[in-house]
């Protein structure tokens, strides 16, 4: 395969942005709290350096089997920084919340159901059925990677759980990428790979600036440290939970009458 | 030439895209109502209710102390007049805006109070299943069963909800704090 100068810079862009951004969750400690989010990152490095021997010393095929094996690596570690962000903002106390569980059935149907739908919907214009089904499979996979992100924040606000500072902006980062992604994806689709190669490549390198806008991003926002947490004063602390009994109070009165 | 798969295929991109959208700028905006005003000023998005009407139906079931009533006279408002004195759907709407303050209260204390998660995480819990009583009685008025789930459930959660705001009114007289005026014109 043959790799443009431009190419060659995003490799080595996206290689250093990789690496800086691993340095600063070691450098900062953030991998205890983002194990999963910090594997990924690493396999990005990884995958970086696997692919670049791939292409020098293998041949097309092996090349090609590698980039999609850890192209769908990529995709599962990415479902897996959804759920560690997940369990992060949905249990504040260590399980669960109790009225968040009944939500996350219907969510996950929900998304899966959407995007399998756009999927179906898409139509690329690939020459054969592999081609056919990585273009999908990328596009289904970008879908709920948005819709996961967009639940994940309007059910944080609206259960009145906040997700702390680093897993907002962890989020914030996959939801944007995500959503260039399912445009990129969706005009793939359209031009597919059977009309030439130069579109194909035009698009990835939208993509993958995006991604490293997204990257700069976390290095940026998880070098900061978050807000300081405030001293409760006694006041407001009284009030929380005169609020609270008597919430509670009225909560079981409503409940003996149902 | 574009077919017609292809046309169907873009426009549901789009309304995808921009329902995605318009899901996270709405949320944006709910999370920075929540998280950039301090304790008073959310304590002022407690709208105004009527205060006799919800007393009236309260003080049916209940009394002053928050005990039930076991006399005679008590549970005497038919489901017509209950409807009619809490202001119908209206009247549930603010009972569940105010229920969604409780929440933003809860979420401000999490966000920069983690040394009280464990009381703010109780409050948001009874909260949300306030809410959740009433959306059930949102959706009886969707079926056409409202009237007969109304007394069942509208009831007893009005007189709750006027117990819990006289609490929260001594509780700020108790402590002689500046914001009563405003509270007591809120509940």
């Amino acid at each position: 395969m043959h790799l443009t100068g431009l190419d060659l810079l995003f490799w080595a862009t996206g290689f250093g942005a990789h690496l800086i951004l691993l340095s600063v969750l070691l450098i900062r400690r953030r991998y205890r709290q983002f194990p999963i989010f910090t594997a990924f990152i690493f396999m990005n490095v990884l995958r970086t350096i696997v692919l670049y021997f791939t292409e020098s010393l293998g041949t097309k095929a092996t090349y090609f089997y590698t980039f999609w094996s850890l192209g769908i690596l990529d995709t599962l570690l990415q479902i897996s920084v959804v759920c560690e962000m997940y369990a992060l903002t949905f249990r504040p106390l260590g399980g669960w919340a109790r009225d968040t569980r009944p939500v996350f059935k219907w969510l996950v149907m929900t998304t899966v159901v959407v995007a399998a739908g756009l999927a179906w919907l898409a139509a690329p214009h690939a020459r054969l059925w592999i081609q056919v089904v990585v273009i999908k499979g990328t596009f289904f996979s970008s879908v709920l990677m948005t819709e996961l992100f967009v639940a994940m924040i309007a059910l944080s606000v609206k259960s009145g759980l906040p997700s702390k500072t680093h897993v907002a902006r962890i989020s914030e980062g996959l939801g944007f990428y995500s959503a260039v992604d399912v445009l990129v994806e969706a005009a793939h689709s359209y031009f597919g790979v059977g009309r030439g190669v130069h579109i194909y490549t035009t698009l990835s390198q939208v993509r993958m600036t995006a991604y490293l806008v997204c990257v700069g991003y976390w290095i940026v926002t998880l070098w900061l440290e978050a807000p300081a947490e405030r001293e409760m004063p006694d006041r407001i602390f009284s009030q929380l939970i005169e609020l609270k009994s008597a919430v509670d109070s009225d909560l079981e009165e409503i409940r003996v009458r149902k | 030439m574009v077919d017609s798969r292809t046309i169907v295929f873009f426009l549901a991109v789009a309304a995808f895209l921009v329902a995605m959208a318009t899901i996270a700028v709405r949320s944006y905006r709910r999370a920075a109502k929540s998280s950039t005003k301090d304790w008073e000023h959310l304590l002022k998005r407690l709208q105004v209710v009527d205060r006799s009407s919800i007393a009236e139906v309260a003080l049916d079931i209940i009394d002053e102390s928050g005990q039930q009533r076991r006399d005679e006279g008590s549970a005497g408002l038919n489901p017509e007049q209950i409807w009619k004195l809490v202001g119908g759907l209206k009247g549930l709407e603010v009972l569940k805006a105010n229920c969604e303050v409780l929440i933003d209260l809860a979420f401000y204390v999490q966000q920069w109070y983690p040394e009280a998660l464990v009381v703010a995480e109780q409050l948001r819990l009874s909260a949300r299943e306030i809410e959740f009583h009433v959306e059930r009685l949102k959706g009886a008025e969707r079926t056409g069963k409202l009237k007969s789930a109304f007394a069942m459930y509208a009831q007893p959660a009005v007189g709750k909800y006027y117990l819990m705001t006289r609490r929260l009114l001594a509780l700020y007289e108790e402590r002689n704090l500046p914001m009563l005026a405003a509270l007591q014109k809120a509940l």
